[in-house]
């Protein structure tokens, strides 16, 4: 279970060698960053069966926990360390001028995502979200335009405010227990956390660790961030870093802060989300925001489903990331050809059939029309929302009703829009293969999960009952009891 | 609107902070993980300076980690400042005062930064403390003389095989069986120049890459053209 | 007779206060950026303070004597973590306010993002009411759609 660390370790050399290995041989330097990808995701799957029933933890430099930092996996943090590997492997950046950089930056992000999800230790969380941070700046400025070099700056600037934040948040949290290890501070919580103080830690983390997640108040940076990155990048942030930032969130949630005022605090935050993205996306005039925001709103929809207290909420949740994480990288790939305003879409079908056609398939999937996967993983967080009896939590449902009416109606403009024949203008430029190769596979799989949908629920139904179990952390891990 | 809103958000987090400050006890917090370290370090890690010990041997992964953010803002500083425009005005170099305090400075930064590198799991310092100082050491003399161009190959070479030499470390463990980054090698007498097994290898790698990152990312920002 | 734990906490609560203060309240990009670091440091300096101990010795042992009391290792450990990655970040800020400098000729926030605007809108091919025109160093920014 050692192999692990490989999951990070492995990328990371590679990055550290490439510019070395370029100055040997370009062609090496080209291919031996999608390898190592290939290599770690191949080791990941390897790893899969054994985590069947149980959980895994590595204590890294052989300390035992909580004296050194743990790694921990059970099934959803190897999905989703699996999910950035393929993910940063399907969407390789582009070749340009840039690409050594752009490659180590892309590996890089790879084993940051990885860690992210398998790590088990609070200060380590905060330095690999902030090395995911760090990449992405420099992925979203290699546009090298100046609108670029803006909005990546205001987007450090609200990243870094928000990581701040969380390590307030971290320095309370270590003022009240002493420990940094999450199985242990799931332990002491109980005695420690369950106060004032902690449900401001939680506060400061959930908005520090939000920025990631376009959680509500500090989601400002999404729309000028997706305007102006490489197409690929805003897939990979939209698509798979944003839900390992809800990922951690969640973690904290079912281990530490399980108190009914940290869900409160994020289903409002949640609501407010949906409502304001959707808006904004309705409002939107040119393609990439418009996905922009309606990412918000998926993102909302999220954290309320997340709010809902028990396995019901983690099961509810980890399905509707699970469709976001595959269609919205398929929906940025398509944007790759469509940017800009809504009119110049005007009769893309033409120049982009198989396009159009994924569109439409996305879009129909994201609003939630059946039998698409879209349509389960809103209807279970539906019926859980109304199970719970409570006025906010039926809020919830109406909103998340509400988004759905306005997705529809943005979403169904564009893709009409498309089949109309326009003869005063020209229609945008077909796809590349690559890129439309990649959105299909994407689209492929969505497909496959609508026939699969009943062998899918239960499995994903497993990897949250097992997620959704505190004692089972607090076990495999098994952090030393100290006086 | 937003001036109103930004001033509600700062009053709403003012006070979060004052609630948080008024039910905080100061300094009676125990300790739990630092006391075990604190009575299990001599014996598990062999470096006197406990903060060392935990640094590298209990925390590692952080220092890698650490490391990698470094680098990589380095590589996306690299990425933003793009390639000077070779009609770009460079400054004059300096007067003879700083030339020649600039070249007596160098070897003594060098040989204090490797002593504070090498010492680093004795006394308070370590690699990155004396990593700077390297750095400073190169970056010196291209302040005195702005003409100077420093190797961007070389530095990116050492800075490269620095790094990947911290992980080879790490994975050398794990092919004995080990977790990674598991300290290796015998520890040593306690408080000696040559123990805590290789944990000064680890903050010579560390003061390496640390010293030609900082001293290259210095070096690209004084090399893009200025703003008039 | 002043607490020390009092000052010291004040400090850092401060200093947290005081970089909120200057993110949200000012306008200039760099200012901005100086505040981020001020949180920074407050936060470190909070992180620091967590277990904290009035008279704690270094823990560091010097020719083989233990201290009675010694300090926790671990937030200094933290805090080195911390304080070099807020390095790495502020010199990338500062990399990136140079080159807005640099193109739009302004490190004024409001204005800065007006003018992001205009070209993300430019690039769009959508006419912002404030401008009839998008600028034309948006052109050159598109070589990548090219292959």
């Amino acid at each position: 279970m050692n192999q692990l660390a490989l999951l990070v370790a492995l990328p990371l050399i590679t990055a550290f060698l490439l510019p070395v290995v370029n100055r040997v041989s370009t062609l090496a330097a080209r291919w031996v960053g999608p390898l190592v990808l290939l290599l770690t995701s191949a080791i990941g799957i390897s790893l899969w069966p054994q985590l069947g029933d149980s959980a895994v933890a590595v204590e890294l430099g052989g300390f035992r926990p909580p004296l050194g930092i743990s790694l921990y996996a059970d099934r959803m943090a190897l999905l989703f360390a699996l999910a950035t590997s393929i993910g940063t492997l399907l969407l390789w950046p582009s070749r340009g001028e840039e690409w050594l950089r752009q490659s180590t930056l892309a590996l890089i992000l790879a084993a940051s995502g990885s860690g992210l999800a398998l790590s088990g230790d609070l200060f380590n969380i905060y330095v690999f979200y902030e090395l995911v941070a760090v990449v992405s700046y420099g992925l979203i400025a290699a546009r090298s335009s100046a609108g670029s070099f803006a909005a990546t700056l205001r987007y450090l600037i609200v990243s870094s405010f928000g990581a701040a934040l969380a390590l307030t948040g971290i320095a309370l949290v270590y003022q009240a227990t002493g420990t940094l290890n999450l199985a242990q501070l799931s332990r002491l919580a109980p005695t420690h956390l369950n106060n004032l103080q902690g449900l401001s830690a939680f506060v400061l983390m959930l908005i520090g660790f939000g920025v990631k997640a376009e959680l509500f108040p500090v989601n400002t940076w999404v729309p000028e961030v997706y305007a102006t990155a490489p197409t690929r990048v805003s897939g990979l942030l939209a698509g798979v870093v944003s839900k390992l930032a809800l990922l951690i969130i969640v973690r904290l949630l079912v281990l530490v802060f399980n108190q009914p005022e940290a869900l409160t605090v994020m289903l409002v935050l949640g609501m407010l989300g949906v409502v304001t993205g959707e808006l904004a996306a309705w409002r939107a005039r040119d393609f990439n925001r418009m996905i922009a925001y309606s990412s918000i709103g998926q993102l909302g929809i999220m954290f309320i489903a997340f709010s809902i207290p028990g396995e019901a909420g983690v099961f509810a949740g980890l399905a509707v990331a699970l469709h976001h994480l595959v269609v919205k990288p398929a929906m940025f790939l398509l944007a790759e050809r469509w940017q800009g305003s809504l009119h110049r879409l005007a009769g893309a079908a033409r120049t982009s059939p198989l396009g159009a056609a994924l569109f439409v398939l996305l879009a129909l999937s994201l609003i939630g029309v059946p039998p698409l996967p879209g349509f389960w993983a809103k209807l279970l967080v539906m019926v859980n929302l109304m199970a719970q009896e409570n006025t906010l939590y039926m809020a919830g449902a109406w909103v998340i009703m509400g988004g759905a009416a306005l997705e529809a109606n943005y979403l169904f403009r564009v893709a009409s829009s498309f089949y109309h024949r326009s003869d005063e203008q020209s229609s945008p430029a077909a796809h590349r293969t690559r890129d439309l190769a990649t959105a299909s596979l994407l689209g492929a799989g969505l497909l496959a999960g609508a026939v699969l949908i009943m062998p899918l629920a239960d499995e994903i139904e497993g990897i949250a009952s097992q997620a959704a179990s505190k004692n089972r952390y607090v076990q495999t891990v098994n952090p030393e009891v100290l006086p | 609107m937003q001036r109103l809103s930004s001033a509600l958000f700062l009053l709403g987090l003012g006070l979060l902070i004052a609630a948080i400050f008024r039910g905080m006890e100061f300094g009676t917090a125990a300790p739990i993980v630092g006391q075990a370290i604190n009575s299990a370090a001599a014996e598990q890690v062999g470096a006197a300076n406990f903060v060392t010990a935990v640094v590298l041997g209990y925390r590692g992964f952080d220092t890698l980690l650490e490391l990698t953010i470094l680098f990589t803002a380095a590589t996306a500083g690299g990425l933003v400042l793009g390639k000077r425009s070779p009609t770009a005005k460079r400054d004059p170099d300096a007067g003879f005062i700083l030339q020649a305090g600039a070249d007596l400075l160098f070897p003594l930064l060098v040989i204090v930064g490797l002593y504070i590198i090498l010492h680093g799991h004795l006394t308070p310092g370590g690699g990155f403390q004396g990593g700077v100082i390297l750095a400073s050491a190169f970056f010196i003399p291209i302040l005195a003389r702005p003409g100077t161009r420093m190797s961007h190959a070389a530095v990116s070479t050492i800075e490269g095989l620095a790094g990947a030499s911290f992980i080879f470390i790490g994975l050398l463990a794990m092919f004995g069986g080990e977790a990674f980054l598991t300290p290796l090698m015998d520890r040593g007498e306690l408080g000696a120049l040559l123990s805590a097994g290789s944990l000064p290898l680890l903050y010579l790698a560390v003061g390496l890459k640390v010293g030609s990152e900082l001293a290259g990312l210095l070096t690209h920002l004084s090399e893009s053209e200025a703003v008039d | 007779m002043l607490d020390t734990g009092l000052v010291l906490y004040s400090g850092a609560f401060g200093l947290i206060l005081i970089g909120i203060a200057g993110i949200v309240l000012s306008s200039h990009l760099v200012r901005i950026i100086f505040g981020v670091a001020l949180l920074e440091a407050g936060a470190n300096l909070l992180l620091l303070l967590a277990t904290w101990h009035e008279g704690a010795a270094a823990p560091i042992i010097v020719a083989g004597r233990v201290p009675d009391r010694m300090a926790d290792p671990v937030p200094q450990a933290l805090v080195l973590t911390a304080i070099v990655i807020g390095v790495g970040i502020l010199a990338l800020a500062l990399s990136l306010a140079l080159r807005v400098q640099r193109a739009y000729g302004t490190l004024d926030m409001h204005e800065v993002r007006r003018r992001m605007e205009q070209d993300i809108a430019g690039e769009a091919g959508i006419d912002l009411p404030s401008s009839s025109h998008a600028p034309a160093a948006v052109q050159t920014a598109r070589q990548e759609g090219g292959a």
